[in-house]
């Protein structure tokens, strides 16, 4: 059940890339940091996939995942936005989470092989910020990537908290370790799902 | 193994991350709603202070409207009868001069029949330009048609005219504002689109009434908000919206000028 979740997820994470580079290619209507974010979740997932085949330890990767996460959706939203202050507003705020987490690498390097739930948490209520934005903005204008931020707000807000208890699972039995981990796959689902319907809204045609 | 292995402050951490998380998120939200709820608010207030705008614009043309109404009445009632009347009197009073001869006498009355034969004229023109009498007589259509000769006769415009309508007579209060559109209408045919032909034509469409008006003039560039803010546009504008109807102006340079509302 949780290995068809996971794959399954895979699975729609990589249409999703290839309908989005598709339309990328063709049309040139996709921005570009999203079509990286995808490709970007894309590579982190199935390295992450192997390396936990090859039996090695694969957390470091997700760190990597939510700081690269943070830069390309950043970036990303920066990108949509077309006030100045909003403009700004991301990028020192990326700068500072950058900061603050290479400064807390250095002072403790194991973080960085584990759940880091301060980077987790920070780069979360960072880009949730953002899309919180980008709804604002889109009040009183037309829907750009509407439903894609959806889905950002839905699966960060969700998964955070699922991360936070993320090293607590470590020391449960078998049998509840990895039921965090089975919402959490089925979640990403949902997600991956908003960014196809969302390529179907304005892209397809 | 149970939790009770993890170490203390590893629980304390996560709870701590939850909850501060959590408290900066509904933070985050409720800031999120508070503009949200001020952007929604100003924008509807700006949407009220356009409409507000419209109609100040629409009673300014009407107002604008009815003076120049009046100004062109004067000027008509002055122009083509008064200064006759005041030839007329003068001649009255040149009969009651003495020693005049049968020639002379002859000669003043007539006139005096000539001026106030034209003067009645006049004044019979200028009642029926303010409203003809086979519109209240005989209804739209007859109104139409008499416009059309009209056109025809004294502006050398080349009219088609064409009615599937029945109408009613009851609402002749509705039907004058579709004779003054079209009046306003080929008025501006002739004097902005120099055109030759126009065509006009009443269909009736799931119990909605449609007036097609083109005609072959020089047009206007539709696409430029400016042409479409005229006086006498606006007068059309606002009857329209006394006919509770819609109206489409569709126009290019050198292409005429079509026109389709219902009422």
């Amino acid at each position: 059940m949780s290995d068809f979740l996971i794959y399954s997820g895979y699975l729609i994470l990589l249409i999703n890339l290839i309908f989005y580079s598709f339309s990328f290619f063709r049309k040139k209507e996709v921005n570009v940091f999203f079509l990286g974010y995808l490709a970007f979740s894309c590579v982190m997932q199935y390295s992450m996939e192997i390396m936990y085949h090859l039996h090695t330890n694969n957390l470091f990767l997700s760190n990597i995942f939510i700081i690269g996460q943070l830069i390309l959706l950043g970036l990303f939203y920066n990108s949509l936005f077309t006030l100045k202050s909003q403009k700004s507003f991301v990028l020192i705020s990326i700068g500072l989470a950058l900061l603050i987490l290479g400064l807390q690498f250095m002072m403790d390097w194991s973080q960085f092989l584990r759940f880091n739930l301060f980077a987790i948490a920070l780069t979360s209520l960072l880009i949730v910020v953002y899309a919180l934005i980008h709804f604002y903005n889109m009040l009183t204008e037309s829907k750009t990537y509407y439903y894609a931020s959806i889905g950002v707000v839905f699966y960060l807000l969700a998964s955070t908290v699922l991360y936070f208890i993320g090293n607590l699972t470590h020391n449960l039995s078998n049998e509840f370790k990895f039921l965090s981990w089975q919402l959490n796959a089925f979640l990403i689902i949902i997600y991956y799902f908003f960014i196809l319907y969302e390529w179907k809204k304005s892209f397809s045609k | 193994m149970d939790v009770h292995s993890l170490p203390e402050k590893e629980i304390v951490a996560i709870i701590l991350y939850t909850s501060l998380f959590l408290m900066i998120l509904s933070v985050v939200l409720i800031v999120f709603f508070y503009f949200s709820r001020k952007k929604i608010i100003q924008k509807e207030l700006e949407k009220k202070d356009l409409v507000l705008q419209y109609q100040k614009e629409q009673l300014h043309a009407i107002i604008f409207t009815q003076e120049e109404e009046r100004k062109r009445i004067a000027q008509d009632l002055h122009d083509d009868i008064s200064s006759k009347l005041n030839i007329v009197s003068l001649n009255s009073h040149l009969l009651t001069a003495p020693n005049l001869t049968e020639a002379e006498t002859a000669e003043i009355t007539e006139n005096i029949i000539n001026l106030t034969t034209k003067a009645l004229d006049n004044s019979r023109k200028i009642a029926h330009n303010l409203l003809p009498p086979v519109f209240e007589k005989f209804g739209l259509n007859a109104g139409i048609e008499e416009l059309c000769e009209e056109f025809e006769t004294s502006k050398s415009v080349k009219t088609h005219y064409k009615n599937e309508i029945d109408f009613d007579e009851k609402d002749i209060d509705r039907h004058l504002h579709v004779f003054r559109i079209l009046q306003e209408l080929m008025n501006n045919s002739l004097r902005h689109g120099k055109a030759t032909e126009v065509w006009i034509s009443f269909t009736e469409k799931d119990g909605v009434n449609n007036c097609n008006y083109e005609d072959n003039g020089i047009g206007f560039d539709s696409a430029n908000a400016e042409n479409q803010k005229g006086l006498g546009m606006k007068n059309i504008d606002s009857r329209i919206s006394f006919l509770e109807g819609t109206i489409k102006i569709t126009s290019e340079i050198d292409n005429g000028i079509a026109v389709n509302f219902t009422f």
